[in-house]
């Protein structure tokens, strides 16, 4: 028998090898997710031991309130009495704040909203290095980063403008240093004096940093250290340091590679598709071979093996094949990676054979798993059927499929539709019935492949007759196998769909909420990212009389039971003029002093009432008393789930970390909206960063921020969708190989190579269209009802992408062609003859 | 449903067609050669073969197994490219005619009936019969459309798809196909070779009936000397060389030649 399998895997060696590549995709993802993960797995244990060098005990705030709660800040004046701790060498107060330079071409040198970091410089500090020029001595001199410097296209010696903290002027940069991986971040060094001026202004940091005395070991030291501080400080070691950090990077790592390995697992789940289908068809040809082997005295265990052996066979191979095409994946996205962050995670990538055996291990797991079932309807093929002349493929039972897929799929469709319904969505039963309505799906398909095909044919057979036709026809052959192909690209597809649906629903609710709710002319904000406007700009907006009501909105965290949140902090006038906030109890003017706001979707989940009191700790404030002063309806343009008022604000954030998130701008009565623009713009200019938006842009900023996160999900579904056009390729190829005779027949009653060329693709437009449907179809279903389920947490606008799905549609119908092109050649390539005389 | 129309069928063995009456040709073959294979492996197919084919006859084409008849119908009807030599057919040199063209003269000149799988099972009797015309974007003369599956008796057949008809029927169809074009001429390939006796019959009756009734030419391969006496003429190859040329032929006399045939062999 072992011969039967290595005949079997010659004679079908192309079109095993097509599989393959269905099999090599999908492990080409996994290999490639565990190789990234492993290539920054190392590059951040670098960094993390490269940052903490020199670190022999960091002294830090305890957390307020316990918990993750933020730590309390440390003041600068522990530093002197650290030095005096005996084994400690070096003492740093760890100076770290907002720092940017602006380019040679004036504008701020920024990486897709990653932070610019600006710290102090000190000859000893051994987390960088000087690699030209010298220090800065004075507030007007500054260093920078190689890869900063290099961005802004200039040079040690160059004069530009730089964002120090709160305070922006004219510097000469004197020096280049090197830092570990920034991650995309910038960095700017300036002397002590500026960063403890700007960086820690009320005189806290957030931790110092202690190096030992040679022959002291980082727990004496620890121990000998925290006996001289303050309540509310502690001291760690560095190797404890080290290992919280580490800890927090395999925790990110870990949520980046199960994200990356969903992917992995719907494009594996796509490939078993076409495996299944792939292996039905070539037994289907195979039938009466098979039968001779039963008649010849075969067993079935040993049909059975030998299509095994061959699901094997191809099932490694394509895993191999996968994880080399999966390490060039590595490659690929490592070069992305630098290219977008500025982020280098190492030159060469690491293959662990642990990343190897896993790939393996999955690639032929799951094609052995789907040719199960067509290797069982191989060995019950009767041996009798090698007698008959061409068995007919079963089409029994179809009826029966497509009630059990339509019953599925409504009862899946009633359960997700009852369950997002209601106003508390049961998440784990609208997953079940979504996960079950899927099955429907395709389960059902064959039974949708009539209606669906006629219609996707017709405009085909209007224009080219009989051709189209044939092609119809040959699409309705075997239904289960179209719906199989088909089903492929469905899954991809309803992917797309729903998470589009989703970001389009997300996109138009808060584009239609700011709008709605935004009453203010102009906001000013720093776009993307994670960086605030200085304070300094709503007090100079202030100062202009063109400014009817300037609100600025500053974020705290507050963290209340298990409850966390950044809260917004705002002053109750400003915000009324320039927002139209609707209350649900209670009014907007109780916002004051520890008298908060909720707004409804949290009051409901926490139970909370007008009037409640509650313990909690905002920013460095612990155990604070705060009263619900009133809730208010959920709101768009205002994210945040609670606001504090800017008095409380002020009392619990040093006045160093105090920025602004944004600022909305009204203009005083019969001010010229142009004026007051033009006067904006003057004022953010030596800001660098901070833009000024009127309303539509602003809200069309805020719908936008999504697009980025859409994007990369478009790209992680592209490989299903490559999967599903192989499977397409796969089954034509195979069907044009089964209808030889009656290709060669067409040819000899007149059908020209063109046509014949026109059948193949018009049936490989049927299929992908019909897949790309149902897809559609589907995933709309899925993303509707996911945002009826999310209505009650602010996505009550429903969007539905028209654009992104006409667009598919048609791009279905590239696929198809694109699919059909091998087919197409392989067929008009046929020798009429040899064609007619195949037995 | 076997009933065969209401055509004049003429006893096999009562040849009168007088045959000077129509000697127009319908195809010619000069210096047919067709080799398979080099070297060793070389097979000659067809040794420069030399035939006239006239229109408004029915010629059949006998021979041993492997003497050839397969590899001259399919030259003669611009299925296979020859290795030497030119075929013309209906006045059309196609020894140099292009894929394009020859597909083209094929559906609207040529008709065609096969041993076995005749019929595209995808589609209907009547589709099947009408494809050629539909490939050609051309319109079916109704009446004849009628004159046609009438006197194949298939009108009550005709939405049948061809798993749901029976061996002789799906040649009936096949032939109502190969002759619905009115094609200058019909190659038969073995048309009654997976049949019974009756269903050849009714076949065979039916080729005979419209090279009388209708004028149409028709070139066709068989082993059944019963069959070749419905021919107007019997041509008989051997190793890809004709041997011999019968008019009017009938069952004993094509006989007697068969056995003549054999008989060297035997001694040999
Ligand atoms: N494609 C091919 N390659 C090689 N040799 C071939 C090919 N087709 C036919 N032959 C050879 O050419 C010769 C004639 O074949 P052909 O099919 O014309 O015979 P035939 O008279 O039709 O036989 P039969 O009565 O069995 O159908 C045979 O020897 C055959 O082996
Ligand atoms: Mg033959």
């Amino acid at each position: 028998m072992r011969r039967v399998t290595l005949r079997g895997l010659q004679g079908h060696l192309v079109r095993l090898l097509l599989t393959a590549a269905a099999v090599m995709l999908g492990v080409s993802f996994v290999t490639g997710t565990f190789v990234l993960r492993d290539s920054f797995d190392r590059a951040l244990t670098g960094l993390v031991a490269g940052s903490t060098a020199g670190l022999d005990v960091s002294v830090r705030g305890t957390r307020i309130g316990g918990g993750d709660g933020t730590r309390a800040p440390v003041s600068l004046e522990l530093v002197d009495t650290l030095s005096a701790v005996p084994g400690v060498a070096r003492v740093t107060p760890d100076l770290q704040g907002v720092a940017i330079i602006a380019g040679s071409d004036g504008n701020a040198v920024r990486t897709n909203g990653a932070p610019g970091l600006g710290f102090a410089f000190a000859d000893d500090d051994p987390a960088f290095k000087l690699i030209a020029g010298r220090g800065p001595t004075h507030a007007d001199e500054v260093v920078v980063e190689t890869v900063t410097l290099d961005k802004a296209g200039l040079g040690v010696g160059d004069r530009t403008r730089a964002v120090i903290g709160a305070t922006t002027r004219p510097v000469t940069i004197t020096g280049e240093v090197e830092f570990g991986v920034l991650f995309g971040a910038t960095a700017v060094l300036v002397d002590q004096a500026t960063a403890v001026r700007e960086f820690a202004p009320d005189g806290t940091v957030a931790s110092i940093t202690i190096g030992a005395q040679p022959g002291v070991s980082q727990g004496e030291l620890a121990t000998a250290v925290a006996d001289v501080l303050p309540d509310a400080t502690e001291a760690v070691t560095g190797a404890a340091v080290n290992a919280e950090h580490e800890s927090a990077v395999q925790q990110g790592l870990g949520y980046a590679t199960t994200f990356l390995l969903v992917f992995a697992g719907v494009a594996l789940f796509v490939g078993a598709f076409i495996i299944a289908n792939t292996f039905t068809m070539l037994i289907g040809q195979r039938a009466r071979e098979l039968a001779l082997l039963r008649a010849l005295g075969a067993s079935r265990n040993q049909v059975l093996g030998s299509v095994m052996g061959e699901a094997a066979v191809v099932g490694v191979v394509g895993s191999v094949l996968g994880m080399g095409l999966g390490i060039l994946v590595a490659h690929g996205a490592k070069a992305a990676i630098r290219a977008l962050l500025g982020v280098d995670i190492g030159s060469d990538l690491p293959v662990t054979s642990a990343t190897l055996l896993i790939s393996l291990a999955v690639g032929t797991l799951v094609t052995m798993v789907s040719a199960i079932l067509p290797a069982r309807r191989a060995a019950r093929t009767a041996p009798v059927a090698a007698m008959r002349a061409d068995t007919p493929i079963a089409q029994k039972g179809l009826r029966r499929r497509g009630t059990a897929g339509g019953v599925l799929l409504l009862v899946g469709a009633g359960v997700l539709g009852s369950s997002v319904a209601r106003d508390d969505v049961p998440w784990v039963l609208a997953g079940i019935g979504s996960f079950v309505a899927v099955i429907g799906m395709l389960v059902g398909a064959p039974l949708f492949t009539r209606p669906v095909v006629r219609v996707v044919a017709w405009p085909f057979v209007v224009v080219s007759g009989v051709v189209a036709r044939l092609a119809r026809q040959n699409a309705l052959r075997v239904p289960r196998r179209t719906a199989a192909t088909a089903s492929a690209l469905m899954i991809g597809l309803a992917l797309v769909a729903g998470i589009s649906v989703l970001a389009q629903s997300v996109k138009a609710s808060v584009t239609e909420g700011v709008s709605n709710e935004l009453t203010s002319d102009f906001v000013l904000t720093v776009s993307g990212g994670v960086s605030t406007v200085p304070p300094t700009v709503a007090e100079d907006a202030r100062t202009l009389a063109q400014a009817g009501s300037v609100a600025a909105v500053s974020l705290v965290p507050v963290t209340i039971g298990d409850f966390s949140t950044p809260a917004a902090a705002v002053e109750a006038g400003p915000i009324s003029e320039n927002f139209r906030i609707s209350m649900s109890e209670g009014r907007l003017a109780s916002l004051k002093d520890d008298h908060v706001l909720v707004d409804h979707s949290t009051a409901a989940t926490q139970g909370w009432r007008v009037g409640d009191t509650l313990i909690a700790t905002v920013g460095t404030l612990g155990k604070h008393e705060l009263v619900i002063g009133a809730i208010y309806k959920d709101s768009q343009a205002f994210s945040s789930h609670v606001i504090v008022d800017r008095g409380l604000y002020e009392a619990a954030v040093p006045l160093g970390l105090r920025v602004d998130r944004e600022i909305f701008i009204t203009a005083a009565p019969g001010a010229d909206q142009t004026e007051l623009r033009a006067a904006l713009l003057d004022i953010v200019r030596p800001y660098l960063v901070v833009s000024v938006q009127d309303k539509d842009e602003f809200a069309k900023a805020e719908g936008g921020a999504i697009d980025n996160l859409l994007n990369l999900l478009y790209v992680l579904l592209f490989f299903s969708v490559v999967i599903a056009v192989l499977g397409i390729v796969n089954t034509l190829a195979l069907s044009v190989l089964e209808r030889t005779r009656e290709i060669g027949l067409l040819r000899a009653i007149g059908l020209q190579r063109r046509q014949l060329g026109a059948m193949i693709t018009i049936e490989a437009i049927a299929t992908a269209v019909f897949g790309a449907v149902l897809g559609t179809v589907l995933g709309l279903g899925l993303g509707v009802a996911l945002q009826r389920g999310l209505e009650s947490q602010g996505l009550n606008t429903l969007g539905i992408p028209w654009g992104l799905i006409v667009i598919m549609l048609m791009a279905s119908v590239l696929v198809g062609v694109l699919a059909a092109v091998a087919p197409a050649i392989r067929s008009t390539r046929l020798v009429i003859l040899g064609a007619i005389n195949r037995v | 449903m076997m009933t065969s129309g209401t055509t004049t069928v003429r006893p096999p063995d009562e040849s009168t067609e007088s045959a000077g009456e129509r000697d127009k040709i319908a195809a010619r073959a000069i210096g047919l050669t067709k080799t398979y294979g080099d070297g060793q492996a070389r097979v000659t197919a067809l040794d420069h073969v030399d035939v006239e084919f006239a229109s408004g006859r029915l010629t059949a084409i006998m021979g041993p197994s492997g003497s050839g008849k397969s590899t001259l119908m399919h030259c003669m009807a611009a299925l296979d490219t020859p290795t030497a030599g030119r075929v013309i057919i209906d006045g059309v040199d196609i020894t140099h005619l292009k894929d394009k063209a020859l597909t083209r003269l094929r559906r609207d000149r040529l008709g065609f009936v096969f041993q076995a799988y005749n019929l595209i099972p995808t589609l209907t009797a009547h589709e099947n019969i009408t494809l050629p015309m539909d490939i050609a974007g051309a319109n079916v003369e109704s009446g004849w459309f009628d004159t046609v599956i009438d006197t194949l008796g298939i009108r009550d057949r005709l939405t049948h798809r061809p798993d749901e008809l029976s061996g002789g029927q799906q040649q009936r169809v096949a032939c109502a196909r190969a002759l619905l074009g009115r094609p200058a001429i019909v190659f038969a390939d073995e048309p009654t070779g997976n049949l019974d006796s009756r269903a050849s019959a009714e076949i065979l009756s039916f080729l005979r009936a419209s090279v009388d009734d209708f004028g149409q030419t028709i070139v066709m391969v068989t082993h059944d000397p019963s069959a070749a006496s419905y021919a107007d003429r019997v041509i008989f190859l051997v190793d890809g060389r004709i041997v011999h040329d019968i008019a009017d032929p009938t069952m004993p006399v094509v006989l007697a030649y068969i056995q003549e045939l054999d008989q060297p062999r035997v001694e040999v």
